[in-house]
């Protein structure tokens, strides 16, 4: 590539290297400026881009009136309740009225707990209903991420935000809050 | 002069093009998916929690009720049309704010901030809950509507990760009172850790 064999009589490639030496004497276009500008636009719309767009959870509440109480199967149903510290407990319940022991389950058990319970239910035709009772000091993240395992689970998604009473308060801190 | 310049050219000889190439690609692109920060209308920064779940639907972006929710449980009411922002809120880049939990102080009432930050936008402060609930059913009311005259609303809950759940509920109750029982909440896409 030095200007060494600028004369050799070389065929072909050398004829080349000639033809571009000499138009490079011709014009000539400092590059520099531009790709200043460039780097600078890049570096500008680099930092000022969003790239991870953020994703939806679609939430329906109920239409109804409050006073529209619903009878359910209490053997349907499987309680979600979540202490102040985000521990969560899940109480099955029995079609008596009566509800069984106590689980603790870790967020990413979830879902299989969920499966498990639908399952059960299913033996004795019945579907699952799940009532989710949070405590009001608990974390925005983990109601979302409870939502989250619900939505994954390959179950009937039923389910129903209801408020922490007493007595459901009692029972998360008898079972260790 | 000249004479020196031409040896230094023979020696390095660096070609920009691919370089340029390759910039101006990446200029192009960047160009393209950028999305602007409008600071008049700028949301109120939170922290999205993560969710995995396989709905990818898309964020909808117009004929929108934004509703966020603050690590210090305020939540700010906010629509995308500034001739119903003026009305409701006075200001054609105005923001509702309300503070459903009396036992916590709200952070913007007390001091004029938002997550630390100053916040630019003219903020209408909505005591109550029927002042809350009030501005939703007229948003409702008089916000977008489909060819059939139904409400084409759409409502986006933008909740920050540490927020208390006790916000969330109250502003669930008040949704509901106000037939606003579709929503969609906003998440960041977790990446699994496999």
């Amino acid at each position: 590539m030095s200007g060494t064999d600028f004369d050799s009589p070389d065929a072909g490639g050398g004829r080349g290297k000639q033809h571009k030496s000499v138009k490079k004497a011709g014009v000539k276009i400092d590059m520099t400026p531009m790709v200043d500008v460039i780097m600078l636009l890049l570096t500008f719309f680099m930092l000022t881009t969003t790239l991870s767009k953020p994703q939806v959870m679609r939430i329906n509440l109920p239409k109804g009136e409050e006073k529209d109480k619903l009878k359910v199967d209490m053997g349907t149903v499987l309680f979600v309740r979540v202490s102040e510290k985000g521990n969560i407990y899940t109480f099955r319940g029995n079609s008596d009225g009566s509800e069984q022991p106590v689980e603790k389950v870790d967020v990413k058990d979830i879902k299989v707990k969920l499966e498990t319970v639908a399952a059960l239910n299913k033996q004795k035709n019945l579907d699952l209903l799940v009532l989710l009772k949070f405590d009001r000091k608990m974390k925005y993240k983990t109601m979302v991420e409870i939502l989250d395992q619900i939505n994954m689970a390959n179950i009937d998604k039923k389910y129903a935000f209801l408020k922490m009473e007493e007595e459901d308060l009692k029972k998360v801190n008898e079972a260790g809050g | 002069m000249k004479k020196i310049r031409d040896i230094k050219k023979a020696d390095i000889k660096i070609d920009m093009t691919p370089m340029v190439d390759v910039i101006m690609l990446l200029l192009t692109f960047f160009m393209l998916t950028a999305t602007f920060k409008i600071v008049e209308s700028a949301a109120v920064e939170v922290t999205l929690p993560k969710s995995s779940d396989a709905d990818t639907s898309k964020v909808p972006d117009t004929k929108l009720m934004t509703i966020t929710l603050t690590k210090s449980g305020d939540i700010f009411l906010d629509v995308d049309n500034p001739v119903l922002r003026k009305e409701l809120f006075g200001d054609e880049y105005g923001i509702g704010v309300y503070h459903p939990d009396s036992l916590t102080q709200s952070e913007f009432k007390t001091s004029g901030k938002v997550g630390g930050q100053d916040f630019k936008r003219p903020v209408m402060f909505l005591p109550t809950k029927g002042e809350f609930e009030k501005k939703l059913s007229d948003i409702k009311a008089k916000g977008p509507r489909d060819e059939k005259g139904n409400s084409a609303l759409r409502i986006v809950v933008k909740g920050d990760q540490d927020a208390d759940f006790g916000a969330m509920e109250d502003l669930m109750a008040s949704l509901k009172e106000t037939r606003n029982t579709v929503f969609n909440m906003l998440t960041q896409l977790k990446r699994e850790k496999n």
